[in-house]
Order: C-alpha cells, then structure tokens, then sequence
C-alpha cells in the first residue's frame, strides 16, 4: 500500500527544495531522509523543506529533520523549513525546534536566505 | 523499527504492526556522541517540561494505565530533554514491577501515601502535574483522597477526566467540583462532557478544555492480508475487545450472531480480552462463561472465538487491522469515553456500536452505525447492512480514519503539551504579579 507521503524535489534560487504532500510520520520517514541526503551528497549542503502541504508530522518527523540537519551543517548547511499551517508551527513551537529550522511562510523567501547565507560562508 | 511485512496478491508490501517513532529522542541522543556542539545548540533551544503524571500503570491492567502509559510515550517523544514521571496508584496487596519510569507509588487506600507523593512531586524538578482521574482508582469516599495530593502541591496540575456522570451523588458531584477548583484545567475527551460539567456541577467554561483519546499511528492496510496471516482467512470477521466485564453487553452481540451466520456462513465474532481484573476478583469468570454457555446454546462456536489474555499493542492492531466490523454493545448509555472504540477508529474500520455519550459523538456524521441498546436485532440488520454493501462499508472506513488521524497520539501529545505550556505560561505570570504586588506593598 502506498504511504501518505509525496515527495518532490526542484531548485529554487539554486538550492534544493524538498515539497512534502501528506503526512511525515514513522511509516514515511525514511523517504524524507532519503531525499534529504540524496540533495546534500550532490552538493547542496542548505536545503529548503516545504511542509505546506504537510497535514501532519510526528516525532519521527522532526527526529529525521534533526538527522538531516546534522548531515546539512557538518558540510556548513542549514535547513529551512517552509509552513503555513497552524498546526504544524505548533508542532515546531512547542517542541522549541522554530528556534533551530528558521521557518518561513514563503518558500522563495526562505531559499533566498539560504542562499544569501551560502554566499556570506563563500 | 520492527515490520510485520504481508503482502496483498503479491503487490507492495506493507506494515501490520505500529513502527516505533523514538525517532527524535533518538536523534538527538545520537548527537551527544557524535556532534556535541549541534546538541548542546538543541539542548539550549529546545523546550523542556518536566511533567507528573498520578494514576494507574502498567503493568497494572485498566484501561487508566494504558492510557497513561500512552500518553507519557507520546509525550516524552518530542521534550528529549525533560524526564517523564509517574506517581503510580496501586493496592496495598499489589507487588508490580514497574519501570524506573514510576518514580513514586501511592498506596490507594493509605491517605498519607497521597500527601507523600505531593511532597515528593513538590521536592522534584517536576514542572506540572497531570492527573487521571476515574473515581475508582483512588481510596476515599468516591476517590477523594486525590484531592489531598492536589491540597498539598505546590505545582499546576490539570485532571483529565476518564468518567463524568451524568446523575452523580452528592459525594461524586463534590469530588469532581473541588478537583475541578484545585487544577488550573480540567481536559474531557468528548463536548459532551463538558456541557455537563458546566450544567450538571457548575463547573466554570473557562476551566474546562476539550482534547481527544488518543489512537495508535496505524495506517490502514488491506483487511485480507491481515486476516490471511492470522491464518483467518476467507472468514468475515467481527470484533470487540478490551477488558470483559458485563458492561460491555458482548451477549446482544453473541445473540445477533445467528441471523447474521445465516447470511454470512463464514463469519466469525472475535472477543479479544481478558476479564477485567477487578471483575475477576469480584466474580471469577463468570460472565466469560455465561457467554461461552451460550456459544454453545446457539450452536456457534465455529462462529464466535475468545481469546482471553491481555493483548499488546501489536497484537490489538492486527486483530482491529482483520477486522470487517467493530462492534461495541456497551451498556451504559452515560459512558463518555471508550478507548477501545478509539482505537477501531484510528484504525478506519466499519464500526456498529449503541448510541453511549461517547459513540455517538464520534460516530457522527457517517463514521458509524448507532443501534439501540440491548438489541441483538438491530446488532444483526447494522452488520448484513455493512457486509451487503462494500461501498457503504467503504466509505465509512474512509471517514473513521480520517477522523481518527487527526486523534493519533502523536497530534493528541502536542495537544496536551500545547495546555502545560499555557498552564505555566499563566502560573509564572500570576506568580510574577503576586511578586510584583508584595514588593509593591514592602515599599509603602
């Protein structure tokens, strides 16, 4: 059976956007994480993760999130995360994670930023 | 993670079981060894609440501790920096191995036992305490004893309610308004129980917030597979589980079976549970057997099957993940919360079940069949009318996992740590302002 979770990838001002549609729970994680390395093994340490069409994400979720950013900033990275939902920035201000993944309403807006920040490390 | 992979007529497989989700604290455990300076970021970023939580735990068999144990796990899963505890209420007679998770025990009966633990939780870096409250599980007149422990605190606490009557006694109805007096927040689990809390006991709005039983994270999987693997398969399977006591009126059920094995020869009722511990000790098995005395009196038994332990999880998932329908024959129409009912929900099955408080909340809106109390008839024509039509069937199972997403434990955790945040949020400011006004006063 097919898992609730759609994952694409596309650049945006030169760096990856993984777009998320569904639910990033236990079952579907590790097609995240799979997506994640795959951007910063091809160079790409600073990633956008655009969680609009998120309805829902656990704690398996954020874990992989928190995998992701260990991977992204041993290569100098971040990980912004994209969301407009209410109730997935609760998730992130509950757990305190907002102060970790700079979260953003726009996903050009966040990508600039990466960028911007890749080009002050240059 | 641990799979229990089947596959449906050779097409992609999938899991029965619920994989583990430890993920986050995991993560960061990981960290400590691997990138000190990106956990000590986390550690100083992340929130942490410390939070208590009084009532039964496993292995204590109830369906409190279930419960509690759920609702600790899912919460400990997103604050990997805070440490959980249980102030666990047993008899005095019972010996249960807890975990170390269980910090404090309170012996029911034994009234100091709950100034102790208060004490204790007081003396602890413990943040907020979270009470289960069900008469039964504490000693006094009516369970008051608890209202010691929240006297005697010097910390928030907020009681989710697991029974609110709909006619209590005197003694009930106090225990509950002065419990509802001593907590910042009284949580219900359906909108119903707060309606009567505010017209029955008089108990403020403002007080009262509503969050749901939780249900494990299960994605739905084919209902065929799952039965060919618990070697069922080609049987149209019932179901009804939990700890068996006569409430759960599983004779209507047992009674409507012969209509339907007339329309359906390859039926079969699952009663999946033991006897509920105080019910044992109370009377033995003999409800159990009142039902089994009458399997045989109705010629059914290659039609009805018990199993009579506890069940895990796992196990409970995979028999809900067989199930066609869910039936809950209960009998008491006040009941306002059902966490078996829960779980069949979050698992999307078909589910008939008499109209209780709490069925016919959730139920509504198409996500199940209500049929009258003690009515093995109206059980039968509710079950043929589901078996008849898979795309009625369908379509119902559709909208009780939709429904039950949003009340996975994972969504109901962050509810319940969403309230201790506004809980110490607003004690620290109130806290902060009487400090403000006694400086105030010091300088006149």
């Amino acid at each position: 059976m097919e898992m609730d979770l759609q994952i694409r990838t596309r650049t945006q001002e030169g760096i990856p956007v993984i777009q998320l549609s569904g639910e990033v729970d236990a079952y579907t994680c590790s097609r995240f994480r799979d997506a994640m390395i795959d951007a910063i093994e091809q160079g790409h340490p600073s990633i956008v993760v655009s969680m609009t069409d998120v309805e829902y994400i656990d704690s398996s979720g954020l874990g992989t999130l928190v995998g992701g950013l260990k991977r992204s900033s041993e290569k100098g990275g971040r990980i912004a995360v994209v969301c407009n939902s209410s109730q997935i920035r609760k998730v992130f201000e509950i757990t305190g994670l907002e102060k970790v993944f700079p979260l953003f309403e726009d996903e050009t807006e966040a990508a600039r930023e990466l960028a911007a920040h890749g080009r002050r490390r240059e | 993670m641990r799979t229990d992979k089947a596959r449906d007529d050779g097409r992609a497989p999938y899991q029965v079981e619920v994989p583990e989700e430890y993920v986050l604290r995991d993560e960061v455990r990981w960290l400590q060894a691997e990138d000190n300076k990106l956990f000590r970021f986390l550690k100083e970023a992340m929130n942490k609440t410390e939070a208590a939580y009084v009532a039964t735990y496993p292995p204590s068999e109830c369906g409190i501790a279930t419960f509690t144990q759920d609702l600790v796990t899912a919460i400990a899963k997103y604050t990997p920096f805070s440490r959980p505890t249980v102030v666990a209420v047993k008899r005095r007679e019972e010996i249960e191995p807890y975990g170390k998770i269980v910090r404090c025990q309170i012996l029911k009966d034994d009234r100091q036992s709950y100034i102790d633990a208060a004490r204790y939780l007081n003396d602890s870096t413990v943040d907020i305490v979270s009470i289960q409250h069900e008469y039964g599980i504490f000693g006094g007149t009516e369970g008051d004893y608890i209202l010691d422990l929240i006297r005697e605190l010097k910390k928030p606490a907020v009681a989710t309610l697991h029974t609110v009557l709909h006619s209590p006694d005197p003694n009930q109805k106090r225990v509950l308004q002065d419990l509802a007096e001593l907590c910042q927040v009284i949580v219900v689990m359906v909108r119903t129980g707060r309606q009567m809390l505010i017209d029955s006991y008089g108990i403020e709005p403002r007080k009262i917030t509503m969050i749901q039983h939780g249900v494990p994270n299960v994605h739905r999987v084919s209902t065929a597979a799952v039965t060919r693997a618990l070697g069922i398969a080609d049987r149209k399977v019932l179901s009804t589980f939990g700890l068996i006591n006569r409430g759960k009126g599983i004779e209507y059920a047992i009674e409507a079976m012969p209509r339907i094995v007339a329309k359906y020869p390859n039926v079969l009722y699952l009663v999946l549970g033991e006897t509920h511990p105080g019910v044992r000790a109370w009377e033995g098995e003999a409800y159990r057997n009142e039902l089994l005395d009458m399997v045989r009196r109705l010629k059914l038994e290659n039609h009805v099957r018990f199993n009579n332990r506890f069940l895990s999880l796992d196990e409970l998932v995979r028999y809900l993940c067989a199930t066609d329908v869910y039936v809950t024959p209960y009998l008491n129409k006040d009941q306002i919360v059902s966490g078996t009912l829960a779980y069949a929900l979050g698992c999307g099955k078909a589910i008939v079940s008499t109209p209780y408080l709490y069925a016919q909340e959730v139920l509504g809106e198409g996500r199940g069949v209500l049929v009258d109390f003690r009515s093995p008839d109206a059980v039968a024509d509710a079950v043929i009318d589901l078996l008849e039509d898979p795309t009625k069937k369908e379509r119902m199972e559709s909208l009780a996992y939709k429904y039950g997403r949003r009340t996975a434990w994972f969504n109901v955790a962050i509810d319940y740590l969403d309230l201790f945040h506004r809980v110490l949020l607003r004690t620290r400011a109130e806290k902060a302002l009487r400090q403000d006004e006694v400086a105030a006063e010091a300088k006149k």
